[in-house]
């Protein structure tokens, strides 16, 4: 029963890795540019929402999407700035520059909002069935819940984009040849701004839902830029469906190693778990190379 | 870099040179005199963080394997250190051979299973190793946990027992840390100097540049990958023992601190990746500047706020989208009207 609960925590958690992770997937998995900022867009996100709520007094479930709006400019425009010009280098400048950006992003933060935590309280996510949902005798977070229904739906939509419209066909083409791609005339900077944007827009929202039922401060984003980048190793590059899968495991194993080792572990266990599965499938799960 | 060079540029390399031997010899003395020992500090960041630079450019730079982890063999060293002057009774200065051979060890055992994994895949293991090593290190009791490993103070009298147990106190503390590190630097250069133009050099560069290639040529790729990343693995076990040392304790969130990685690979950028120099000259530029940005804007009215790492990092951005491909790329020895060459080459770019 335990284990049951264990593993149905799990995979809630899990979806809501998988929505962190899935901007990551663009960006990094699709396009093959590193981001070391993801979760500072993440953390901004859950800022934007804090700020609405507690200024203008909106809940977080309407600010959704003109923070993913604003969060899409935000990416699109740290292309075009920044990373078009940082491409020219070697990868590891990007390292070098995204960890510029998260600085800048991390401690622009802290200037505004002080490191001391922060906290959504009575969103209509939070509050939704009273906050819990009892089936049987197991225990839901209704806004866990309600966040990993969400981060399905963009899952799907993402899907849709990628593998069936023409503009999702465009941007696969430039991730597996750029000259080839620019030859059947698609605008490369083009294809990269809007991964950029939408990998950005997908990180501000899932900060948004992440921060009904989460601690917000500065130094959030780091620990789930980490376990983002891991899974989306594990799911394979550039697999949507290995993605979703990938975070799902990963908040499996965390749940389910908490049951028997002290919490300082689940993030070591998943780690592991990576590295073994690396044995056997050096692709990841879904990868194509 | 092409190491052919005119007469005019040997000289003006030797003077460079000289010049800055002299300057690192002499750097920490007038502080020493004047008893502002805070920037002999930041000559001794500087040092060791240029070393660590030179580590990882091997695995990174000349072998061309993302290492996203190599600060865990930073940890290692310390605790390995630590350990052994601990537990074991070592003299410090023995304490360095073996932090170096048991971190080498364990970086060949835990490198090996992963170089099967290419590009990205191989850097998402190199950082597991070390959320892995992370929480182990937290939790494990024998070594202090989180509470810490502290080395035993010896309290020695006389600079010379001073020096053998490692363990300068009061006023030339900082002073004889620095020219630990200064000499540590210097050898972690002569070696990795070295190893540039040996055959194991060549073929971590010829894995970087055609892996394939290099395995059909009867390289075993994945055992100079190892190779590679145990260089980076003992020249940062012995960083991070000078580190134990300087401290004398061993915390895991300081040991395991991801800045031991961060700082030495965005230097190697800053400065070209794969040139010898290249994490010299981004040290020289990034350890000041932090330390520097952090005196003059960290203080005041919004002090703690992180406005000096805003500006900082909104520097490194403009940094990296300058100049993407290092400082040390730009055509310096034209400027020094070194190589005529390289004037003639190309009229076209403005200096």
């Amino acid at each position: 029963m335990q284990l049951a609960q264990a593993v149905l925590s799990g995979i809630q958690i899990g979806l809501i890795y998988a929505l962190v992770a899935v901007g990551l997937t663009i960006i990094w998995g699709l396009m093959g540019m590193i981001n070391f900022a993801h979760g500072e867009l993440m953390m901004w996100g859950m800022f934007a929402a804090w700020s609405l709520a507690y200024f203008l007094k909106l809940d977080p479930i309407v600010t959704l999407v003109p923070i993913g709006l604003a969060a899409y400019l935000v990416g699109a425009a740290i292309y075009r700035l920044l990373m078009a010009r940082v491409q020219r280098g070697e990868i590891f400048t990007q390292i070098f520059a995204t960890f510029g950006l998260l600085l800048f992003m991390q401690n622009l933060a802290n200037a505004a909002f002080t490191s001391d935590y922060h906290f959504l309280s009575n969103t209509f996510l939070a509050t939704l069935f009273g906050g819990r949902l009892r089936v049987g005798q197991m225990v839901f977070g209704a806004p866990q819940l309600a966040g990993g229904v969400i981060a399905l739906i963009c899952f799907l939509l993402l899907y849709l984009l990628i593998e069936r419209t023409e503009m999702g066909l465009a941007l696969r083409a430039t991730s597996e040849d750029p000259e080839a791609a620019a030859l059947m005339g698609i605008n490369a900077t083009r294809m990269y701004t809007l991964a950029w944007g939408i990998g950005a827009a997908l990180a501000a929202v899932s900060g948004v839902i992440v921060a009904n039922f989460f601690a917000i401060f500065p130094q959030v984003g780091l620990p789930f830029t980490l376990l983002a980048y891991a899974t989306v190793a594990l799911g394979g590059f550039g697999s949507i469906p290995g993605t979703l899968l990938a975070a799902v495991l990963v908040g499996v194993i965390e749940t389910v190693t908490a049951l028997f080792l002290p919490p300082a572990f689940k993030d070591a266990f998943v780690f592991a778990s990576y590295l073994f599965l690396g044995l056997f499938r050096p692709q990841g799960l879904f990868g194509r190379f | 870099m092409s190491t052919r060079r005119t007469p005019r540029g040997r000289r003006w390399g030797g003077l460079l040179g000289l010049a800055g031997v002299i300057i690192a010899v002499g750097y920490p003395l007038p502080f020493q005199w004047s008893g502002v020992i805070y920037f002999q500090t930041v000559g001794f960041l500087v040092l060791l963080y240029s070393a660590l630079g030179i580590a990882w450019n091997i695995i990174g730079g000349w072998c061309g394997q993302f290492d996203f982890g190599p600060m865990v063999f930073f940890g290692t060293g310390a605790y390995a250190m630590g350990a052994a002057v601990k537990f074991l009774g070592f003299n410090p200065w023995a304490g360095f051979a073996a932090a170096m051979l048991f971190t080498v060890a364990f970086s060949a055992l835990v490198t090996f299973p992963i170089t099967r994994l290419r590009d990205h895949y191989f850097a998402i293991a190199t950082n597991a190793i070390w959320l892995i090593a992370l929480p182990i290190a937290t939790n494990w009791d024998l070594i202090g946990g989180s509470q810490g490993l502290f080395i035993p103070l010896g309290r020695p009298e006389g600079l010379l027992a001073q020096l053998a147990s490692l363990q300068p106190n009061g006023r030339i503390k900082e002073l004889a840390f620095y020219y630990l590190v200064l000499a540590y630097f210097a050898l972690v250069l002569l070696i990795a100097g070295r190893l540039e133009h040996t055959k194991l050099g060549y073929c971590f560069k010829a894995i970087r540049d055609d892996e394939e290639g290099a395995q059909s040529l009867g390289i075993h790729t994945r055992v100079y990958k190892v190779i590679a990343r145990c260089f980076t693995a003992g020249i940062y076990a012995v960083g991070g023992a000078i580190f134990g040392m300087w401290a004398l304790s061993v915390f895991p969130d300081q040991v395991f601190d991801i800045n031991w990685g961060i700082v030495p690979t965005i230097a190697v950028v800053l400065g070209g990746i794969g040139r010898l120099w290249g994490p010299v000259v981004g040290c020289l530029i990034l350890v000041p500047l932090s330390q520097l940005i952090s005196t003059y804007l960290g203080t005041g009215p919004l002090a703690g706020r992180g406005i000096d790492l805003v500006v900082y990092g909104l520097l490194i951005m403009i940094v990296a989208a300058a100049r993407p491909q290092g400082l040390l790329s730009l055509p310096w020895r034209r400027w020094l009207g070194g190589d005529p060459t390289a004037r003639a080459a190309s009229p076209a770019e403005p200096p």
